[in-house]
């Protein structure tokens, strides 16, 4: 018997299924643990911003790597679970962690840059989010829906630098983070040129 | 049979098939994620996260000391030396070797300097019980009741003299013990006045809850200090110096904008990336506000004379 590749739909859904499990799981380990809010929030917070930063990825490694090239389109399915774990974390900042207290909310936006780079970050991907469909690219026309989905360079960056700035001390795993997204980012701007 | 055209879903509707399972799905698990939220704030009514949160004042606080479990204390911790992850500690080997154990007292402002047994420290003062609230840098919180000696009757053993200014603590710092010891290149290393070191509240904790304290709570024997930042109370300490000039403690050596060396807690000083006037308690959900030197200010504000001065509050 041979093996053959499933169809990319099925590899697509097995992405989707297993995203989901994660985030379920992630859920699941953080009800069982000393602080649901924390390991929830941070959870949620770290896969959500590394699914971001993978998307980009796509596009510059397709040009090299041949399974890529095949797989571009599951780009969408990571960007749009980064943007999903990216409201999982939003909702348990806002339910759990300030208890809908919205007056507190808005003075520890405007009194932490790294908080109100997260809320930037999560108004910029909504209409990332909203418009990943291919309803949506052929109502808008391909070019206008690029222009648009160009900022993801600036909401992933801001990503990143919100996830740098909520550390303590091991700032290892954001600056590689960042390392990466400053690779993806030259090789944008010297391809655009 | 003709299918008749009205039982035929639109396509409009069709197309958005995914998107409303997701919502519908979403509405039904609601109430089990109420439901789960409730049981998690212990099985109360009150607990849901569709009323809005009960707000605590200051005064309410002090009345209520609501202990934290001791799941919660055992299974959430920064100690660093056994990995950098919250419940890291926890679930790290037991590889510290809490027996035997001593503790050396020393330095230029001992005159009577010597190493202590932790048995002979257990037998020979009588072990207090303390309820402590205790205040993360990091803006979280828990009430912990504390079994320990004081401080001070440690130092007075040790005959202080003149030049005995400050304090410094000293933690293990041994890879044999400790899967992630010398992260900060050296033991870690804390410091009081010796002002604040003689402070009643101040304590050399053995225990919570009447156990003896587990590895990830600094055992066999930490600090507590609990009107300073948590990272001030430092944990497994082996050695203690009676010292004439401030000594350096590690935070404030890692990153000398973000820590120094009072570290008291005031929710007027924010730390330069985050609030420090509400905290999050510790397997609740919401803030409560942060209270001058923890809720301790009768007991340790005269020893700051200088409010504005934010030098004792990073």
């Amino acid at each position: 018997m041979i093996l053959r590749p499933l169809p990319l739909a099925t590899q697509k859904h097995l992405l989707n299924i297993g995203l989901c499990l994660f985030l379920l799981w992630g859920i699941y380990d953080a009800l069982i643990g000393p602080d649901l809010v924390s390991e929830l929030r941070d959870f949620t917070g770290r896969y959500g911003a590394y699914l971001l930063l993978i998307s980009l990825l796509f596009t510059p490694l397709s040009l090299r790597l041949n399974w890529v090239k095949r797989h571009l389109t599951m780009r969408r399915n990571v960007g749009v679970w980064g943007f999903l774990y990216g409201v999982v974390h939003l909702v348990v900042w806002i339910a759990l962690e300030f208890a809908y207290d919205w007056s507190l909310m808005l003075d520890e936006i405007a009194g932490n840059l790294f908080i109100l780079l997260g809320v930037l970050a999560f108004i910029l991907l909504l209409p990332l989010a909203a418009t990943s469909n291919r309803w949506s690219l052929k109502r808008y026309g391909y070019q206008p829906w690029k222009n648009l989905h160009t900022l993801t360079y600036v909401a992933v960056p801001a990503v990143i630098a919100h996830h740098f700035m909520a550390q303590k001390s091991d700032v290892l795993e954001p600056i590689l983070m960042a390392l990466v997204l400053v690779i993806v980012l030259v090789w944008r701007y010297r391809n655009a040129h | 049979m003709p299918i008749k055209s009205s039982t035929i879903t639109p396509e409009k509707i069709y197309k958005k098939r995914r998107t409303l399972i997701a919502a519908g799905l979403g509405v039904l698990a609601l109430p089990i994620v109420d439901k789960g939220y409730a049981w998690f704030n212990g099985k109360s009514q009150e607990n849901s996260m569709f009323l809005p949160p009960q707000p605590t004042t200051g005064e309410q606080q002090q009345k209520s000391l609501e202990l934290t479990p001791l799941e919660t204390i055992t299974g959430y911790n920064n100690y660093y030396e056994f990995g950098y992850g919250k419940d890291d500690p926890a679930k790290a080997d037991k590889t510290l070797i809490t027996s035997p154990w001593t503790v050396e007292i020393g330095g230029v402002g001992a005159d009577k300097p010597g190493l202590y047994d932790i048995a002979d420290i257990k037998g020979e003062h009588a072990i207090e019980n303390h309820i402590y609230r205790f205040r993360c840098v990091e803006a979280w919180s828990m009430v912990i009741p504390w079994n320990g000696i004081k401080l001070a009757d440690m130092i007075k053993a040790a005959k202080p003299n003149s030049r005995a200014k400050y304090v410094r603590f000293i933690t293990l710092n041994d890879t044999q013990q400790m899967p992630n010891a010398g992260w900060a290149n050296g033991p870690y290393v804390e410091g009081l006045t010796i002002e604040e070191a003689m402070n009643p509240l101040t304590l050399m904790a053995t225990g919570v809850y009447d156990k003896p304290l587990e590895q990830q709570n600094g055992a066999p024997i930490r600090l507590v200090v609990p009107w300073k930042y948590g990272f001030k109370s430092s944990k497994s300490i082996v050695k203690i110096e009676l010292v004439e000039h401030m000594p350096q403690n590690t935070w404030w050596k890692q990153n000398d904008r973000e820590y120094g060396f009072y570290a008291n807690v005031n929710p007027q000083f924010d730390h330069p990336r985050w609030s420090q006037a509400t905290e999050r308690v510790i397997g609740k959900t919401g803030r409560q506000p942060t209270l001058l030197f923890n809720g301790y200010a009768n007991e340790v504000a005269h020893l700051y004379p200088d409010k504005n001065n934010r030098l004792f509050f990073y």
